[in-house]
């Protein structure tokens, strides 16, 4: 075996570094697909509306022990802000998914 | 017959252990299918990926270069959703990622059981992640960290928006465990249930016994969806794990 051209390793080095650079850009990420977002947002809005009705029970269970009978008022409470909680995980996640198709989106124009 | 196809999901203890191995206060500790699953899974990974890597050959060979791409995957993805500061997080966010991609490529083999299709197992991976991100925000930002729960808005918006946001951040852990295991258990309940088509069809006797084979064509198509939903989720979980790390770390307003 003879030893390598130098000129050629640096040349093979070079095609190497830009084609890297290129792809740094490029997310490697699966695209979202449709089913996904779909059950992303059910799931959000779904665990807004348990965390939500869990602490308004939980409340209400432990005010109940010091004698104060609030049931269902804080239970109710609760329910409606965690309705409002899942509302903004899915407008949180609504947002990060454009982001990302947009980042796509602008990859594939610069990329070819 | 009579196909249940829950029955997949039962915990129960094997090798005839039925008197529990030890009592932690009055509970009764089992050693189930579950954490055999579970042994099997960690014990299995971790002997693939230190023997993978032993070679250590400049060219990698097939298993080394396995090895070697998920290392790599897990570290642009710690660092395209955190940034540099974020890949001392590496080995946790590794571990995670290769364990719940373990636990649902081991539980697509037929007969086996699948770990992440319990939600003990999922709230459980789901409040170490929410865990360690209070932990990593107190730690980096002190009382500071507690800005993430306050928006921009006038005062008397605030009162609302305060509990919203804090309810928002309890929600995490839950949509985090559900989104696993909801996907899993659709997903092995879908191949039972057709899996009794075929019984059922192929037992019926006559043309309709010719009729099963076409459940059956079903089932190989769902398997390859399932192969492919395995690794998303794990990771769907791995990534949401370092966006969550991101914010305690930076604490980016994202309003």
């Amino acid at each position: 075996m003879t030893a390598p051209d130098p000129d050629r390793l640096t040349d093979l080095g070079k095609r190497l570094d830009e084609i890297q650079t290129k792809q740094a850009g490029r997310a490697q990420r699966p695209p979202p697909n449709q089913s996904g977002i779909a059950f992303r947002f059910a799931t959000e809005l779904v665990a807004g509306l348990i965390v939500g009705g869990g602490l308004g029970w939980g409340v209400d269970w432990l005010l109940g022990h010091f004698g104060f009978h609030t049931r269902p008022v804080f239970l109710i409470l609760f329910f409606v802000l965690g309705a409002a909680a899942g509302i903004r995980n899915v407008v949180r996640a609504a947002a990060e998914i454009n982001a990302e198709i947009a980042r796509t989106r602008s990859d594939k124009e610069n990329g070819s | 017959m009579n196909l249940n196809p829950m029955e997949q999901f039962a915990v129960k203890p094997i090798f005839g252990l039925d008197k529990p191995l030890l009592h932690i206060g009055s509970h009764p500790i089992f050693f189930t299918n579950q954490a055999l699953l579970m042994v099997i899974v960690a014990v299995a990974s971790a002997l693939f990926l230190s023997l993978a890597v032993k070679p250590g050959a400049l060219v990698p060979s097939r298993s080394q270069s396995m090895a070697e791409l998920s290392y790599e995957f897990v570290a642009n993805m710690i660092h395209s959703a955190t940034g540099e500061d974020g890949l001392k997080f590496f080995p946790f966010v590794f571990t995670l990622f290769i364990f719940v991609l373990c636990s649902n490529f081991f539980g697509m083999v037929p007969g086996s059981f699948t770990v992440t299709s319990q939600i003990a197992v999922t709230l459980a991976l789901a409040c170490l992640v929410i865990g360690l991100v209070i932990v990593t925000g107190f730690m980096k930002h002190g009382f500071g960290f507690l800005k993430l729960f306050v928006p921009h808005a006038p005062w008397y918006l605030l009162i609302l928006l305060i509990p919203i946001e804090v309810i928002s951040f309890l929600t995490r852990p839950i949509s985090l465990s559900v989104r696993l295991f909801a996907n899993m258990l659709a997903g092995h309940t879908m191949l039972a249930v057709f899996g009794g088509f075929v019984v059922a069809l192929g037992s019926a006797g006559g043309a309709l016994s010719i009729l099963s084979v076409a459940p059956m064509l079903l089932i190989v198509a769902i398997m390859l969806l399932e192969l492919l939903v395995a690794f998303l989720q794990a990771y769907v979980f791995a990534i949401l794990t370092c966006i969550y790390l991101n914010e305690a770390l930076h604490l980016h307003d994202h309003h």
